[in-house]
């Protein structure tokens, strides 16, 4: 399994969001968390990623917990790639800049011809966050998440703003991850559109 | 309520709260100035209108200190859904104008009780020309994408390129303030006629204490970058420590880079006398060093927090109290406390 989620708790201040859930992501699956909104699933998300401490359970990514020891840390973040719901690095930023520190994190080079293309990041290279659209911002977050093939993906409502024909390359690009045996978990209230992907439901709330 | 009303509140409301700053920058300064045994602001007049030098200094130091307050004014982004909506523009022009030489209280008060009606107009002068500048807007330049090595180098980089582009009304004013922090240092230790190991401990302390008010704006962007890039860097596997170093490397940078530009106002006042310099120098870069490292602990406990700014105020005070208080005690063995103080706050920053 490259993601397990075991017996998972998160509060924020008084109110439960997430009461022990489990699942899990197999290499080469799509799992989509649908649900109403406030239900948990950004929640989820970004627990997986590192961003939100749990208040009790357990997540590891390729075998790594995602808030063990250090070392277990950094390895289980050096094999995921994130994108919040609001896609929102620092705004001074131009998105080159941006793709830069996560290549100089991860140890990889910067998009290459192929994602480059298919998500359009030439265009943006040299924009600032803060003047992109969100679907622009978006894009460029994709770009910064998808760089040196993290074994899982978790990408909160990616196809939030984007337009039909980068949306298109966006499913393409995740079942290529999906036939190279990565694994993705996505929040998305978009039935059909987790069906084009083949993505597996995972009902929250 | 009225679209001029809506129209001050959102351009000279922010612009005042700058300015208040500036006023109790000016006031720390004005106390060393036109202390008890100080200048009387006719005398400060009257040398910069018969010293061209000293009077394009003194003009110079404000153009730095005013031209963010000014941009706030005159380019009135913030209004700038208003002007979609029929409003009274010429009232607001005239506000503005009000606003923009009302806002110089100080530097207004120097010119006004030194020089009568002369120094009113003067003031007048100026201030049309400081609103041309705060009109002009450079272009940006060409993108060089970075290649940085590893994640410590990125982030620093990533903490630069927030003081570039969005400190740059800070960092001004944070300049003009660092000028007036060497010439008030000089000033002490030249008409308090003191040398050496004293002239170091004095000068020293009074640079750290009219650099408070010029680091705060500098600082307000450093923890927002850091804050901003927190979810990034921890989804990526970038240890605390890396963001913590980095967060005090961008921090150290600017307290070096205020203090040398003090050094250099200071050196100007004080005059020729080598070892009194050296010392200066020596003491205030330490001072700075430590300085910054009790900032970043004071910035990474305010992250969080929803008064982000006042912390960051307090914090900044507090630390720069701490070094006067050391100086000030210990001479200059307080540089080690100072060195130590900051140290031991770092090592308190949870993992």
């Amino acid at each position: 399994m490259t993601l397990v989620v075991d017996r998972l708790s998160v509060k924020r201040g008084a109110r439960t969001i997430l009461d022990e859930l489990s699942l899990t992501a197999a290499a080469g699956e799509i799992v989509g968390i649908v649900g109403p909104n406030g239900c948990g699933k950004s929640t989820l998300l970004s627990a997986i990623a590192g961003v939100l401490p749990p208040r009790d359970g357990r997540i590891t990514i390729a075998g790594a917990s995602v808030w063990g020891t250090r070392t277990e840390r950094l390895r289980a973040r050096r094999a995921l790639g994130y994108v919040p719901e609001g896609a929102d690095p620092p705004g001074f930023l131009r998105a080159a800049e941006l793709w830069a520190l996560c290549a100089a994190s991860r140890g990889c080079e910067p998009p290459g011809p192929a994602l480059s293309a298919a998500l359009g990041l030439d265009e943006l290279a040299e924009l600032a966050l803060e003047r992109m659209s969100l679907g622009q911002r978006r894009r460029a977050c994709l770009g910064a998440a998808l760089l040196g093939a993290p074994p899982l993906l978790v990408l909160d409502e990616p196809d939030n703003g984007l337009d039909v024909a980068r949306l298109a390359a966006l499913v393409t690009l995740l079942r290529e991850h999906a036939a190279g045996g990565g694994s993705t978990i996505l929040a998305s209230h978009d039935a059909a559109w987790l069906d084009e992907l083949a993505a597996r439901r995972h009902p929250l709330g | 309520m009225s679209w001029l009303q809506v129209w001050t509140r959102a351009v000279i409301g922010p612009a005042s709260r700058r300015a208040a700053a500036v006023w109790v920058g000016s006031a720390i300064v004005a106390a060393v100035v036109f202390g008890p045994t100080g200048m009387h602001p006719a005398d400060l007049t009257g040398l910069a209108l018969h010293a061209p030098a000293v009077g394009a200094v003194l003009a110079l130091i404000w153009l730095l200190v005013y031209l963010p307050i000014a941009r706030v004014i005159v380019r009135a982004d913030a209004a700038a859904y208003l002007r979609a909506l029929p409003g009274r523009d010429r009232a607001a022009r005239l506000v503005g104008a009000l606003a923009l030489l009302g806002l110089q209280l100080p530097w207004l008060a120097v010119w006004t009780i030194g020089d009568g009606a002369r120094g009113l107009a003067l003031v007048g002068a100026w201030t049309l020309v400081i609103m041309v500048l705060a009109r002009w807007r450079p272009v940006p330049g060409a993108l060089r994408t970075p290649h940085w090595g590893s994640a410590g180098p990125a982030l620093r980089g990533i903490h630069l390129r927030a003081l570039r582009r969005r400190a740059g009304d800070a960092l001004l004013r944070g300049a003009g303030l660092s000028i007036l922090a060497g010439v008030g240092a000089g000033l002490f230790v030249r008409n308090n006629q003191v040398t050496g190991d004293a002239a170091a401990v004095l000068g020293a302390s009074v640079i750290a204490i009219v650099l408070v008010p010029a680091q705060v704006g500098v600082l307000l962007v450093l923890v927002e970058s850091h804050r901003t890039s927190a979810w990034l860097a921890t989804s990526l596997g970038i240890p605390r420590a890396t963001r913590v170093s980095s967060l005090a490397f961008a921090i150290a940078i600017v307290h070096v880079a205020a203090t040398v530009l003090a050094l250099i106002a200071a050196a100007l006042v004080i005059g020729p006398d080598p070892t009194t310099f050296a010392l200066l120098a020596g003491t205030s870069l330490v001072v700075a060093l430590g300085s910054a490292l009790g900032e970043t602990r004071t910035l990474l406990g305010a992250e969080h927090s929803v008064s982000v700014a006042s912390r960051t105020v307090s914090g900044a005070v507090i630390v720069g109290s701490i070094a006067v208080l050391c100086l000030a005690t210990l001479g200059l063995a307080g540089l080690l406390a100072i060195l130590a103080s900051g140290a031991l706050a770092l090592a308190t920053v949870p993992a």
